[in-house]
C-alpha cells in the first residue's frame, strides 16, 4: 500500500477545501440537485451501525411524540409519566428489569437463530415449553435435594425448549419445509397441549380453574431485594448474553452457523455440515426460550395457568432481537427499553390517558426505522464536487 | 523500455475521455492516487496492473459508479459529472463488470432491453430486429430467446457487450472479459474488438494476460498501488517491459518442473453418472484417476461437465451410478466433511459462490473449512493467536492486499479474492487437490506464484486434479491431459505427445454443434 489512511472519513462527506474556500453558501449546495448524493459502501463499521440505531430510536421518539400531540397530550408529558413508571425510581426500576429478565432469553432464542439464517419464529412455543418441563421435573422428582432440584428444572426446561424447537429444524433439514410456517403453528400445538394439560392431568385438585397448584417455596427463585421481584433469574439472563456471545465469536460452532448464515453454498462446499449445524442452532436458540419459562414460572408465577405466556415474550423476543440487530449485548439493551417501555406505558395510561396499546406502536417504529437504519448503512451520503465552469 | 510519454502530452482533440488527478480513498487503502489516464478516440487501451491495484476503481470511476474524491473526468475536453452508471451510459459511456449483471431466468433479448425503454410496454420487435442484426453483423450465434441462464459463460458475456452496445455508447470498458473465456472464445472477441475500434468505438480492456495486452491493444496505462507508472504505445514494447513495469522488479516468466514421480491413486472416478438436477452440468459415465505427485490437467470449454465432476468429488452432489475413491477410501456418497477431512483441499471456478464467505473477515476466510483442525481450534474453542499467526502469515506470502486481517472481505479487489482462497487451500499438506481454474484473475507474479506452488504440493506428493480454460496452464503445469468433452472424458495424453490444436479439437468434440443441446 502506497499510503495508509488509517482514519478516513467515511461517513460525513468529506469537507472539500478548495471548495468550501469558495464561499458557497452551504445550505443551498444541501439544497441543490445532485450536490449529494448516496454512493453504496461495502464495508461499515460497528460504530457506525450504533449511532444509526440510536438515530432511527431518535426519529422513533417524534414520530410518537407526533402521534401524543394528535391524541391532544403534551409529549412532554406523555414521555415524562412513560419515563417515571420506567425508570422514575428504585421500585420501577427494579420492575422494569423484573419485564427485561424473559425479554432478554428470547431475544437472544431470536438472534442467534437469525444469525444463522434460519428463522425461529417459535420462540413463544418454545418459552412455553421450558415452562412446562420445569414444572414436569418439579412433578415427577419430588424428592430431589433443592439445588438438585433448580439444576434440574432449568435443564428440564431447556430439553424441553431445545425439543420443541427441534421438531421445527429436523422437518426443515429432513424434508425442506419452511420453518418459519413449521415454527408458528408449533406455537398453536403447544397452546392447546398446555390447555389440555391445564384443564387434565396437571390441574390443581382445589380450584375450578385451569391452573396447576402452587409451587412449594423452596422451589422460588431467591430475589435480590426485600422490596422487588427482581430475581435470580434476571442474572442467569445476564450470563445467557455472555454466553451466546462466547459461542458466536470464539467457536467453531459459532463460526460455522454465522456462516450458514451468510453463504450456506459456500458453507457446504467447504465441508461445513449444514444440517447438524441448523440442528444444533435452533436446539441452542429454543433452549434459551425454555430458560425463560423457568425464570418465570420459577421467579414469579410459581405456578402455570392459561395466562401464562400471556405476554407474549416470544414474540416481543423476534422485535428485540431484531433492533439490536443480532447483537447479543445490544439484546440486553434492547430488552431492557422495551421492558422500560411496558411498564412505563401503564403509568403513562393512568397519568395521561393514553392507551398502553401505543407500545405495540412504539416497538412497530422503532423495529421498521432501525432496519432502514441497518440498509443506510451501506450507504454514505457524500458531496459531489462541481466543476461547472 | 520505452519512454512513458505522459497522459497529457497527447495531442489535444485527440483524447475522448481523460481522468485528471483522480484521487478515490477506500477506508485504509488509497484505491487510486492522483490518476491521470487519456484514452483517445477509437483505440484499444488496456489497464494493466496487480491485483487491487487500482484498476476497477479507476473504471468504476470512469462508469460513474463511484466519485473520485479529488480530481475530475472529462469527455471531449468537457468535464464531466457522472452520478450513476445511468448517467455514463447517456454520456455514451458503457461497462461490461467482472460478475455480469445479468438476469438469469429472462431471455437474451429481455436482459438487452431492459432499461432501455422509455415507454412503458416493451417494443420487442424492434429490438430483436436490431439484436439479430448485430449477431448476423458480428457472426456471433447466440438466439435471441434463449434463457441467459442457459447460455454458457462467454455467451453471456457477448449477451453482456451487445447490450452496453445497444445504448450506443461509444465508449466501452471491459473488466477481464478474457478470464472466463476458452481460447477459441478469446479469439473470437478480439476479432471483434479489432473490428468495433476500426469502425470507431474508443475500448478500455482490464486483463492480466499480457500476452493479451500485447495482440490486442494500442496503448497501455499501468497502474502500481493506486498510481500511473506510465501509459505506453504497445508497439514500442515487450512483455517483459509491461511486467517489470507492473511489479517494478523481474518477473519470471516460466515455473520450472521436474519429472514427475507417480505414486499411489489419490484420486479414482470410475463410470460416473450425475444428472444435471442444479444447473451445474451433468457427467454421462466419466472415469478419471489422479496418482500421488502427479498433476493431471483436465483441458475443456466450461460446461461440459467440469462443475458436476468438481462436485462429485467434494461430495456435494452424489453420482447415481459409479465410484469414487479418494486415497483408496470410496467416497460415493460420502458427505463433503467427510470428504474433507481425508485432506482434500478444493478451489471452486466460482469463487464468490462457493469459496468464500463475503461478509466475513480476511481472516476467518482464510481458515474457513479448517476451523476444527487442531491448529486452530481446542475442544471446539477457536484459537484466536493461532489464527491471527496463520492469516498474518498469508497475507504476507500471497501479498494480499488488504488494510488488514479484520477486514470485510466483500471490499477486496477480485484477484485478492482468488489469493484469499489459494492460500487456504495450499496450506495443511492436502492429499488431494482439485482446482478449477485456480488462477482465475490472478496477475503475472501471482499466478507465476500459484504455478510454483502447485507444482511443489506435487513434488511432496500431493494428487493435483487441475480443470483450467487456459491451455497454457494446462501444458505448463500438467503431467497428463485428460479432455472433457459432453460429461465424458474423451482423449487422455501427455503434454510432449500432443499439440494445442489437437487439444483443441478433442474439446470442440465430434461436431461443434452439438455442444448447445445438453
Ligand atoms: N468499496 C470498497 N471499499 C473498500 N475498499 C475497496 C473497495 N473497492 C476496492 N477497494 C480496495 O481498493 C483497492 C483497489 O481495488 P480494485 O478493485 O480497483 O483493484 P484491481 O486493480 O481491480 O485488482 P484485481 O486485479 O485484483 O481485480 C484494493 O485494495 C481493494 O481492497
Ligand atoms: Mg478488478
Amino acid at each position: 500500500m502506497s499510503e495508509q489512511v488509517a482514519d478516513a472519513p467515511q461517513d460525513s462527506p468529506r469537507p472539500d477545501d478548495h471548495e468550501a474556500g469558495a464561499g458557497r453558501d452551504p445550505l443551498s449546495m444541501l439544497f441543490q440537485p445532485g450536490a449529494w448524493r448516496l454512493e453504496r459502501r461495502l464495508h461499515t463499521r460497528p460504530v457506525y451501525e450504533l449511532y444509526a440505531t440510536l438515530i432511527a430510536l431518535a426519529i422513533t421518539a417524534v414520530i410518537i411524540g407526533l402521534l401524543v400531540i394528535i391524541v391532544g397530550v403534551s409529549p412532554l408529558d406523555a414521555f415524562a409519566s412513560l419515563y417515571e413508571g420506567a425508570f422514575g425510581n428504585r421500585e420501577s426500576a427494579l420492575e422494569t428489569l423484573v419485564q427485561a429478565t424473559p425479554l432478554i432469553l428470547t431475544g437472544l432464542c431470536a438472534a442467534i437463530a437469525f444469525r444463522a439464517g434460519v428463522w425461529n419464529i417459535g420462540g413463544q412455543g418454545q418459552f412455553i415449553a421450558g415452562a412446562i418441563g420445569t414444572w414436569w421435573v418439579y412433578d415427577t422428582m419430588p424428592g430431589l435435594p433443592a439445588p438438585v432440584l433448580f439444576v434440574a428444572m432449568f435443564a428440564g426446561a431447556a430439553v424441553f425448549g431445545a425439543v420443541w424447537a427441534t421438531v421445527a429444524s429436523v422437518l426443515l433439514v429432513r424434508y425442506g419445509t419452511n420453518e418459519i410456517l413449521t415454527t408458528v403453528m408449533l406455537n398453536f400445538v403447544i397452546d392447546s397441549g398446555l390447555s389440555w394439560l391445564l384443564s387434565g392431568p396437571w390441574q390443581a385438585n382445589d380450584t375450578p380453574y385451569s391452573q396447576t397448584e402452587r409451587m412449594v417455596e423452596s422451589t422460588f427463585l431467591p430475589r435480590f431485594f426485600d422490596d422487588s421481584r427482581l430475581h435470580l433469574g434476571f442474572a442467569l439472563a445476564l450470563v445467557m448474553v455472555a454466553v451466546v456471545h462466547f459461542l458466536v465469536r470464539r467457536t467453531t460452532l459459532g463460526f460455522e452457523l454465522r456462516a450458514i448464515g451468510v453463504n450456506k453454498q459456500a458453507a457446504s462446499y467447504k465441508g461445513v455440515s449444514v444440517g447438524a449445524a441448523i440442528i444444533a442452532v435452533m436446539a441452542i436458540s429454543g433452549a434459551l426460550a425454555g430458560l425463560a419459562g423457568a425464570g418465570e414460572l420459577l421467579g414469579l408465577h410459581h405456578r402455570i395457568n392459561f395466562e401464562f405466556g400471556g405476554q407474549a415474550v416470544g414474540f416481543t423476543g423476534i422485535i428485540v432481537a431484531l433492533v439490536a440487530r443480532l447483537h447479543p449485548a445490544g439484546v440486553i439493551v434492547v430488552a431492557v427499553a422495551f421492558a422500560g417501555l411496558i411498564n412505563g406505558a401503564t403509568q403513562m395510561q393512568v397519568g395521561t390517558g393514553i392507551p398502553a396499546a401505543l407500545v405495540d406502536v412504539i416497538e412497530g417504529v422503532a423495529l421498521v426505522l432501525v432496519l432502514l437504519a441497518a440498509v443506510a448503512c451501506r450507504y454514505r451520503l457524500r458531496k459531489i464536487a462541481h466543476h461547472h465552469g | 523500455m520505452a519512454d512513458t510519454d505522459q497522459s497529457g502530452a497527447a495531442a489535444p482533440g485527440e483524447n475522448i475521455l481523460v481522468a485528471e488527478e483522480v484521487t478515490k480513498v477506500f477506508p485504509g487503502v488509497v484505491a487510486n492516487d492522483s490518476v491521470n489516464v487519456a484514452i483517445r478516440r477509437a483505440e484499444i487501451h488496456c489497464l494493466l496492473g496487480e491485483n487491487g491495484a487500482g484498476k476497477t476503481t479507476l473504471a468504476d470511476i470512469l462508469y460513474g459508479v463511484y466519485q473520485p474524491d479529488e480530481g475530475r473526468v472529462l469527455l471531449e475536453g468537457e468535464p464531466l459529472e457522472l452520478n450513476s452508471p445511468r448517467d455514463a451510459i447517456e454520456a455514451g459511456i458503457g461497462m461490461v463488470h467482472q460478475h455480469f449483471e445479468l438476469v438469469p431466468p429472462m431471455s437474451v433479448i429481455e436482459n438487452v432491453v431492459i432499461g432501455t425503454q422509455a415507454k412503458q410496454w416493451l417494443d420487442l420487435t424492434e429490438a430483436r430486429r436490431r439484436l439479430e442484426e448485430f449477431f448476423a453483423d458480428y457472426d456471433v450465434e447466440i438466439d435471441p430467446d434463449a434463457e441467459v441462464g442457459r447460455l454458457s459463460v462467454g455467451e453471456q458475456q457477448w449477451v453482456e457487450i451487445f447490450k452496453t452496445l445497444y445504448f450506443g455508447v461509444e465508449i466501452l470498458i471491459l473488466d477481464e472479459p478474457t478470464a472466463v473465456l476458452t481460447p477459441q472464445g478469446i479469439d473470437e472477441l478480439f476479432r471483434i474488438l479489432r473490428r468495433m475500434r476500426d469502425e470507431g468505438l474508443t475500448i478500455i480492456l482490464i486483463t492480466h494476460k499480457l500476452k493479451e495486452v500485447m495482440d490486442l491493444s494500442d496503448r497501455v496505462t499501468v497502474l502500481r498501488r493506486g498510481k500511473v507508472v506510465g501509459t505506453v504505445d504497445t508497439a514500442d514494447v515487450d512483455q517483459r517491459d509491461l511486467a517489470r513495469m507492473m511489479v517494478g522488479r523481474e518477473v519470471l516468466m516460466q515455473a520450472d518442473k521436474a519429472a514427475s514421480n507417480v505414486g499411489e491413486p489419490v484420486l479414482e472416478v470410475e463410470e460416473i453418472h450425475l444428472e444435471s438436477d442444479t444447473g451445474r452440468g451433468s457427467l454421462d459415465g466419466l472415469s478419471i484417476t489422479v496418482g500421488s505427485g502427479e498433476i493431471v490437467g483436465v483441458a475443456g470449454v466450461s460446461g461440459n461437465g467440469q462443475n458436476a465432476l468438481f462436485d462429485a468429488v467434494v461430495g456435494v452432489r452424489h453420482p447415481e451410478t459409479g465410484s469414487i475413491r479418494i486415497t483408496g477410501q470410496d467416497t460415493t456418497e460420502s458427505a463433503p466433511h467427510r470428504i474433507a477431512t481425508l485432506g482434500v483441499a478444493s478451489v471452486p471456478a466460482d469463487r464468490i459462490a462457493q469459496g468464500l464467505m463475503m461478509d466475513f473477515s480476511v481472516k476467518e476466510n482464510l481458515v474457513l473449512g479448517n476451523q476444527r483442525e487442531r491448529q486452530f481450534s481446542r475442544a471446539g474453542i477457536l484459537n484466536r493467536g493461532q489464527i491471527d499467526a496463520f492469516a498474518a502469515e498469508s497475507i504476507d506470502t500471497y501479498e494480499i492486499k488488504t488494510p488488514s486481517a479484520s477486514q470485510i472481505t466483500r471490499t477486496l479487489s477480485g484477484g485478492n479474492l482468488q489469493k484469499i482462497i489459494m492460500a487456504r487451500e495450499l496450506s495443511g499438506q492436502p492429499q488431494l487437490i482439485v482446482a478449477h481454474q485456480p488462477t482465475r484473475g490472478l496477475d503475472i507474479a501471482a499466478t507465476e506464484y500459484v504455478r510454483r506452488r502447485l507444482i511443489q504440493e506435487r513434488d511432496r506428493g500431493a494428487g493435483v486434479l487441475l480443470m483450467s480454460e487456459d491451455l497454457d496452464e494446462i501444458f505448463q503445469l500438467s503431467d497428463r491431459i485428460a479432455v472433457i468433452y459432453d460429461g465424458r472424458i474423451v482423449a487422455v495424453t501427455e503434454p510432449d505427445a500432443t499439440t494445442l490444436e489437437q487439444i483443441g479439437m478433442h474439446m470442440a468434440g465430434a461436431s461443434d454443434t452439438d455442444r448447445g443441446s445438453q
